[in-house]
């Protein structure tokens, strides 16, 4: 296994959710959820995707495992363009592929950012026909599906709804293995009784057959966390997994996340509003700002030196379990907007305790790395404008 | 030092239910004086809004007074609010003590304008208040708070989460309280607006010099707020101190899990603890001490006695059998 091997990375991804409903005439107001993100995680390695409530954290998860469908970018998996499994139907799938591809190829092929050479390769090597090339993609859609819904699980922050409530602990560890139709009876009954010892729920006979609301917050949160194990992923969505948890319970809960990741060589993308748990389950940290990433980088690094003045802020305003400790002033306007088609400029712009004229006329700021593996999205911090 | 507002003694009040009592309050003692925080921290479930909800004397039907008393006193003497009749203790809710419920930001009225809501309640306690007099103080409260008072005229849901929150302590402070109970006042907000609002509440009690009760599950909050920490488990008390006391030189067991348990974003990242196992069951806790079952220092004296909660050194209560030395370490057996 090498250690910079790339499991995930996505590319100027976006989700836009309709803000109003019409009858006549077209939508024109939309939630900018998600709006082109781009990062990647190696093999091995946690993420931790932090931000404020609204600003993108779940959809992106959600856009992962196939729950939503991105309005676009791409979705790179082991090297692989997965994007096109992740939409339900063949027509939405279609639509990627022509919007992604097939459009860029034409002649002369547009050579923006995100043009692709080896796809264009392959275009060429098909002769250039497009439904050759479309093909290509959807022969098997239905298999790789599949074995996308395999390789990434999600795990949901309330271990109270995402369980099923008529199911027993055993059927819904096994559920996944069911639907994969992996193993005999007696193997799934083997591979469900040692996941459920190793998340802790010791001796496995006494819990599966026990129903999810005869089990504590914590019991339910292992479980939820065997049922996502089971397929052997390569990369887990941890949805605020243990904010709804108790303290004595939730660093139980986040070092045995940790422990297994390293047993089975998983990679977590960890959604958290909580630095101080970011800090702990992750080797990085993606910082979001109304659907886009503002800072991202080495965890310890980002942490320690904050460029952006919203992590700064975020940073500043949480407390800390020390009562002699003298915390600054979080330096911030305002309160989050909702990202309804919000104005080109930077996002952050409204609140920013540093924004200098230029940045109200200026586009959003591309992320640049300042220093190794440390980037920023912000004009004034790059040194391109002038700030207050 | 000033006046002492609230003295509870021995306080214990249980749920009966078709499976027997939960024990949620049972045997509770401490002393506020005005000007004075104290943060109350402990698990889900260990009885922290029972506790203050048996103070306020507002409890289910199932609730069942079992003992103690609340002694209480707004500058006019010292009242037990356990003797009192219903009617009699009316007059000191939110006059005297008033609360921040958990969740509150959903429990404003969805119909009426939130600056009525206030005025409203204003009225009911101070009937010789006019409106205006009323209005005028509310709009002093939401500058207090950090609200527009324009805003008064709004309704709940052109509000922002943290800004209903503001409101909620704008309502609990409009009839001079001389003691604040909240409980988990920011849970479920953002940490920007969390910081705004505990900034708030910090400087409003300081500046009313008022007494204040401050529930939440999160250390690290309690540790910005409180003056004095009192750490619950199962039902009772089993550490109180000064806060920098309790997270410095904790001697209880369940304390020192605690405080190393959080996370933090400054210092060292150091190893988190894990206490094993999980809170007992409020309906048949063990007996001994009910940490025992999680307590890597638990003896058979432990499991067989139950430990007294008592003054270990001036301002320090403690109910343990083998308080923590100083600066020792503890190991629990992680699993
Ligand atoms: N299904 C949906 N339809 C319409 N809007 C949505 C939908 N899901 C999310 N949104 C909107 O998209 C934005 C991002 O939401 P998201 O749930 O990803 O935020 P989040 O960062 O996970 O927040 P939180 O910390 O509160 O969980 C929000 O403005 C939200 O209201
Ligand atoms: N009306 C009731 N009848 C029976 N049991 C109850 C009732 N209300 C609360 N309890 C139980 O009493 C115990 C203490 O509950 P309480 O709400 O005081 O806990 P808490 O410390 O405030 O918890 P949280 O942090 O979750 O708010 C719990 O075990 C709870 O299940
Ligand atoms: S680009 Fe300008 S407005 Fe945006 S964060 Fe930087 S200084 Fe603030
Ligand atoms: S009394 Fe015994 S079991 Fe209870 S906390 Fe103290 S040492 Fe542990
Ligand atoms: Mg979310
Ligand atoms: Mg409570």
């Amino acid at each position: 296994m090498k250690s910079d091997d790339i499991v995930l990375r996505i590319e100027n991804l976006r989700k836009l959710f309709p803000a109003e409903r019409k009858i006549f005439g077209k939508v024109k107001l939309f939630v900018h959820a998600v709006d082109g993100v781009s990062y990647e995680i190696k093999r091995g390695e946690s993420l931790a995707l932090v931000g404020e409530s609204g600003c993108g954290k779940t959809t992106t998860g959600k856009i992962l495992v196939g729950l939503y469908e991105p309005t676009s970018g791409r979705v790179i998996m082991e090297g692989q363009d997965v994007t096109p499994y992740l939409f339900e139907n063949q027509k939405g799938a279609e639509r990627y592929i022509k919007e992604q591809y097939l459009e860029k190829f034409k002649n002369p092929p547009s050579l923006t950012d995100d043009f692709d050479k080896n796809m264009y390769d392959l275009y060429e090597k098909f002769g250039k026909n497009d439904s050759k090339f479309i093909n290509h993609f959807l022969k098997d859609r239905k298999k790789k599906m599949i074995e996308i819904r395999r390789k990434v699980q999600m795990i949901f922050q309330d271990p109270y709804e995402s369980l099923n409530p008529r199911m027993t602990i055993f059927d819904i560890v096994a559920e996944p293995l069911n639907i994969h139709d992996i193993g005999t009876a007696k193997e799934r009954e083997d591979m469900v009784a040692q996941l459920l010892e190793e998340v802790g729920l010791s001796p496995a006979e006494t819990f599966m057959f026990r129903f999810p609301h005869e089990l504590s917050g914590g019991q339910r949160q292992r479980v939820a966390i065997a049922r996502a194990l089971i397929l052997n992923p390569s990369f887990v969505v941890a949805d605020e997994p243990t904010s709804m948890l108790d303290v004595s319970i939730r660093t139980g809960i986040m070092k045995l996340m940790m422990r297994l990741a390293q047993e089975h060589g998983m990679s977590y993308l960890y959604i958290t509003h909580d630095l101080a748990v970011a800090r702990y389950m992750a080797n990085r940290i993606v910082v979001m700002y109304l659907g886009k990433v503002v800072e991202m980088g080495d965890i310890e690094e980002v942490l320690q030196h904050p460029l952006h003045p919203y992590t700064k802020a975020l940073l500043a305003a949480i407390p800390v379990p020390d009562p002699e400790y003298k915390r600054g002033e979080p330096d911030i306007k305002g309160s989050v907007a909702k990202p309804i088609n919000p104005p080109p400029r930077c996002r952050f712009y409204d609140r920013c305790p540093l924004a200098g004229r230029e940045c109200e006329k200026l586009p959003h700021p591309d992320l640049i790395e300042i220093s190794k593996d440390h980037w920023v999205a912000c004009h004034v911090v790059t040194g391109e404008v002038k700030g207050k | 030092m000033g006046r002492t507002v609230l003295k509870v003694d021995n306080l214990k009040m249980w749920y009966k239910t078709k499976m027997g009592y939960v024990r949620a309050v049972d045997g509770i003692s401490f002393e506020l004086k005005e000007g004075e925080s104290l943060g109350i921290v402990g698990e889900s479930g260990c009885g922290k809004t029972s506790v203050s909800m048996t103070i306020l004397r507002l409890l289910p039907e199932n609730a069942e007074f079992k003992g103690g008393h609340i002694f209480f006193d707004d500058g006019n003497g010292s009242v037990d609010l356990v003797s009192l009749p219903e009617d009699e203790m009316r007059k000191y809710r939110w006059k005297g003590i008033s609360m921040i419920f958990q969740a509150a930001m959903n429990s404003l009225n969805p119909v009426y304008k939130v600056g009525d809501q206030i005025v409203e309640a204003m009225l009911n306690h101070f009937p010789d208040m006019s409106i205006d007099e009323a209005r005028e103080k509310v709009a002093q409260l939401f500058q207090l708070v950090g609200l527009d008072p324009k805003r008064m005229d709004q309704y709940p849901h052109q509000y922002s989460g943290g800004m209903k929150q503001r409101a909620i302590i704008a309502m609990a402070l409009s009839c001079d309280p001389k003691l604040i109970i909240a409980d988990e006042p920011t849970t479920a907000l953002d940490v920007i607006v969390q910081d705004r609002i505990l900034k708030e509440m910090k400087k409003i009690q300081q500046k009313l010099n008022m007494a204040m009760i401050y529930i939440s599950h999160d250390i690290a909050v309690i540790a910005e707020v409180s003056d004095k920490i009192a750490v619950m488990y199962a039902g009772k008390f089993v550490e109180f101190a000064d806060s920098v006391t309790i997270f410095k030189n904790p001697a209880h067991p369940y304390t020192y899990g605690l405080m190393h348990a959080f996370p933090s974003v400054v210092g060292p990242k150091t190893e988190l603890t894990t206490i094993p196992g999980e809170p007992p069951n409020l309906l048949n806790p063990p007996k001994g001490c009910r940490f025992a079952p999680r307590c890597p220092l638990a003896t058979d004296e432990c499991r067989e006695r139950e430990p007294e909660y008592r003054e270990i050194e001036p301002g320090h209560w403690l109910a343990c059998h083998h308080p923590i030395e100083r600066g020792k370490e503890v190991k629990f057996d992680e699993k």
